[in-house]
C-alpha cells in the first residue's frame, strides 16, 4: 500500500515536470503568433507571476505579511544593473546576483520580521517600501533620481533577424517564471513547505512537533526576497532602467493585490492574479471610452477597479476565486460519491 | 541656536505625527485593526478642507469642516467595511491579514476617487499665518508663528481628547469597550456604536494631521504626494513606539520620533529623510519591543 502511494507520488511529480515543460513549449509558439504589444504584456505577466508567487510563499504559506516587496524588487534590480554596468557580467549572472543580493536583504529583514507579526510586520515593511528606493539618491554609483540603464543586450543572432527585442524579453521572463514556479512548487511540497504551513496554522503546535518556527520564518522571508529580487531585475529589464520611481509604494501594493486576487493560499491561481494586473488597465480603458469619460477618470479607473476587487475578494472569496472553485467542485464530488 | 532650532522643528513635526498616531491608536483600540487607509482618509479630509478654504476663504472654517468630513467618512468606513469584514473574514487562512489587505484596498479606492474628482495636479492651501521664522536678537529661528500655532492647536485638541476620555461617561464607555468589550456590553454599553465613534474620532484627528502636514510643508498636496505616505509611516511608527494601545504613548511616541528624525537630519545627513523612520522603528522594535508604554503580550497579537 505504502509502496503504491509512493509510486503514485512519483508519477505525479513527473507529470508536473512534464506540464511545466509543455507550458514552456506553448509559450514558445505563442510568442510567434501574437503582436508586439501582447508580447510585451506577456513579459509583464511573467514578471508579475514571479513577484506574486514570492508573496504567496511568504504570506499564504508562512503567514507573514509584506508590504515592502517593491523595495526588495528594487534591491534585486539595482544589484543586477550595477554588476552589468560596472563589471559587464553576462546577463544570466546578473540575474543570479539579483536573487542572491535580495535574499541577503531578505534574511536581514526576516530576522527582524520573525519577532513581529500581523500589523507590526506590515507596518515595518511599509516603512521600508517608502524609505528604501529613495536611498538610491544617496549613492552616485546607483545613479540618483535618473537611475541606471539596464540593458540585457540584443537577442542572439542565431534566433534570426526577425526576432524582436520584446520577444527576447518575453523569452527570458517566461523562462525565469517557469523555473521559479517549478522551484517554488517543489519547495512548498517539501518538508520546508509543510513547516511553514504548520507554523502559520498553529505556532505552538508546530514548535511542539520539533519545528524551529523562528528559523523557518526567516528562511521563508529569505527565499521570498530572493524571488522578489529576480522579479525586480526582470522588471528593470522590460523597462530598460532602474530608478527609485520604478519601484513606488504602488508596486508593493500591486503585487500583494495580485496575490490576493490569485488566491493567497495556493500557487495554482498565480497566473490569474498576474493576468488581472496586466489586463485591467485595458478593460478600464475600454469602459472609460465607452462611457466617454474625462481624462482623470480614464487614468484612475484601473486603480479603482483593482482596489475595489481587492476589497471584494477579501470579503467574499478570501481564498481566491481559483481555490473557491476547486473547493466547491471537491464538495460537489464528495456529495456525488456519498450517494453512489 | 542650531540645537534649539532642531528641537523646535522636531517638536512641531512630532506633534503632527502624534495626531496621526492617536488616529491609529483610536482605531486599534476600537476594532483591533491597524488602519493602513488612515493617510488616505487624512488626504480626503484635506481635500474637504481645501474646498472649504476656496469657497469661504478662511482656514479657521476649513479646519472644522475637514474634521467633521473626516469623522463622518471614517464612521461610514467602520459601519460598512469593517462590519462586513468581521462578518465574512474573521476566520480562515488569511483572517490575520484580511484587515490589512482590506484597508490597503480602501487606500487605493480613496486615492483613485480623489484623483477622479480633483485631478492629479498639485493643489495649494495657504497657511493662515506666516511661516517665516521668529527673529530673536537679530538671528532668525526656523520656528515660525505657524509652527507655534500648530503646537497650540494640537495641545488644545489633546486636552479636549483627554477630558473626553477621563471625565465623561462617553469616555468611560470608549475605554471599557476597548479593554473588555464583553463586560462593557453586559453593563449596557452599546459597544458597536462606541466602535463607530472611535473611528470617527480617529478620522477627525487624521484630518487635522493632514491639514497641518500640508501647511507645515510647502502648502501643496496631491493624490500621490509622498508627504502622505510619510505621514502614514510616521504615524504608525509613533503609535508603535507608544505601544499602539495608549493615547499618552502615541503623543510621546510622536514627539520622540519627530525630535529624533529632526536631529538625524540636522547632524547626520539630510538625505536620510525617508529611511530614518524605518531605522527608528527597527531600533525601537529590537530594543524595546513593548513600546514606551504598553504590555509585551499585545505585540504579537
Amino acid at each position: 500500500m505504502l509502496k503504491k502511494k509512493h509510486a503514485h507520488k512519483e508519477k505525479k511529480e513527473s507529470t508536473h515536470l512534464f506540464l511545466f515543460i509543455l507550458g514552456g513549449v506553448l509559450l514558445y509558439f505563442l510568442s510567434g503568433w501574437v503582436d508586439e504589444l501582447r508580447v510585451y504584456q506577456g513579459a509583464s505577466i511573467a514578471v508579475y507571476v514571479i513577484a506574486i508567487s514570492s508573496i504567496i510563499l511568504l504570506t499564504g504559506y508562512s503567514g507573514q505579511v509584506s508590504l515592502g516587496h517593491g523595495a526588495l524588487m528594487a534591491v534585486g534590480a539595482y544589484a543586477a544593473a550595477v554588476l552589468r554596468i560596472e563589471y559587464n557580467l553576462p546577463i544570466i549572472l546578473c540575474f543570479v546576483a539579483a536573487v542572491l543580493v535580495a535574499a541577503i536583504g531578505g534574511a536581514l529583514l526576516g530576522a527582524a520580521a520573525a519577532r513581529l507579526s500581523g500589523p507590526y510586520l506590515a507596518g515595518t515593511t511599509l516603512a521600508l517600501a517608502v524609505g528604501l528606493p529613495s536611498l538610491a539618491n544617496q549613492f552616485t554609483v546607483l545613479g540618483g533620481e535618473q537611475g541606471l540603464l539596464f540593458d540585457v543586450g540584443f537577442p542572439p543572432l542565431a534566433l534570426g533577424e526577425e526576432f524582436t527585442q520584446y520577444k527576447w524579453f518575453f523569452w527570458i521572463a517566461g523562462l525565469a517564471a517557469l523555473i521559479s514556479l517549478w522551484t517554488i512548487r517543489n519547495l512548498l511540497n517539501s518538508a520546508y513547505g509543510r513547516a511553514w504551513k504548520a507554523g502559520r496554522a498553529n505556532e505552538v503546535a508546530a514548535q511542539l512537533a520539533g519545528i524551529n518556527t523562528a528559523r523557518s520564518k526567516v528562511l521563508a522571508f529569505t527565499i521570498s526576497a530572493g524571488i522578489a529580487g529576480l522579479a525586480g531585475a526582470l522588471l528593470a529589464m522590460t523597462i530598460g532602467t532602474v530608478s527609485p520611481s520604478a519601484f513606488p509604494l504602488a508596486l508593493s501594493f500591486a503585487v500583494l493585490t495580485g496575490a490576493v486576487l490569485a488566491g493567497i493560499t495556493t500557487l495554482g491561481g498565480v497566473i490569474v492574479g498576474a493576468v488581472v494586473l496586466v489586463i485591467i488597465p485595458e478593460i478600464a480603458d475600454l469602459i472609460a471610452h465607452k462611457l466617454g469619460s474625462s481624462e482623470s477618470v480614464i487614468t484612475n479607473l484601473p486603480g479603482l477597479i483593482v482596489s475595489g476587487l481587492l476589497i471584494l475578494t477579501v470579503l467574499f472569496v478570501p481564498n481566491g476565486p481559483v481555490e473557491q472553485h476547486r473547493a466547491r467542485k471537491a464538495k460537489h464530488e464528495a456529495l456525488l460519491g456519498s450517494t453512489h | 541656536m542650531q540645537l534649539l532650532n532642531t528641537l523646535l522643528i522636531g517638536i512641531t513635526a512630532g506633534s503632527i505625527y502624534a495626531l496621526m498616531a492617536i488616529a491609529f491608536v483610536l482605531v486599534w483600540r476600537s476594532t483591533r485593526v491597524v488602519n493602513f487607509a488612515q493617510a488616505g482618509m487624512a488626504l480626503l479630509s484635506t481635500y474637504f478642507g481645501y474646498e472649504a478654504v476656496s469657497r469661504i476663504g478662511s482656514f479657521w472654517v476649513a479646519l472644522p469642516v475637514a474634521m467633521i468630513g473626516g469623522a463622518i467618512f471614517a464612521a461610514l468606513v467602520e459601519l460598512i467595511l469593517m462590519r462586513l469584514l468581521v462578518k465574512h473574514a474573521s476566520s480562515g487562512a488569511i483572517a490575520g491579514v484580511a484587515p490589512i489587505i482590506a484597508t490597503l484596498g480602501l487606500l487605493g479606492v480613496i486615492r483613485a476617487v480623489i484623483s477622479m474628482i480633483w485631478g492629479g495636479q498639485d493643489l495649494r492651501i495657504v497657511a493662515p499665518i506666516s511661516n517665516d521664522g521668529f527673529t530673536i536678537n537679530g538671528s532668525t529661528l526656523v520656528f515660525s508663528p505657524l509652527k507655534l500655532l500648530i503646537l497650540v492647536v494640537v495641545v488644545i485638541l489633546l486636552i479636549l481628547l483627554s477630558i473626553l476620555f477621563q471625565r465623561t461617561n462617553l469616555g468611560l464607555a470608549l475605554r471599557a469597550s476597548a479593554h473588555a468589550p464583553e463586560i462593557a456590553r453586559l453593563s449596557g454599553v452599546r459597544v458597536d456604536a462606541v466602535r463607530t465613534l472611535g473611528w470617527a474620532l480617529a478620522g477627525a484627528a487624521g484630518a487635522v494631521a493632514g491639514l497641518f502636514q500640508t501647511v507645515n510643508g510647502n502648502g501643496t498636496f496631491s493624490p500621490d504626494s509622498i508627504e502622505f505616505s510619510l505621514l502614514l509611516v510616521s504615524g504608525f511608527i509613533a503609535a508603535v513606539i507608544g505601544g499602539l494601545d495608549s493615547l499618552l504613548g502615541a503623543v510621546l511616541g510622536g514627539l520622540f520620533l519627530g525630535i529624533t528624525i529632526s536631529f538625524v537630519l540636522m547632524y547626520v545627513s539630510s538625505g536620510l529623510f525617508f529611511i530614518a523612520p524605518f531605522i527608528v522603528l527597527l531600533t525601537v522594535l529590537f530594543v524595546r519591543p513593548q513600546g514606551i508604554i504598553g504590555v509585551k503580550a499585545s505585540r504579537r497579537a
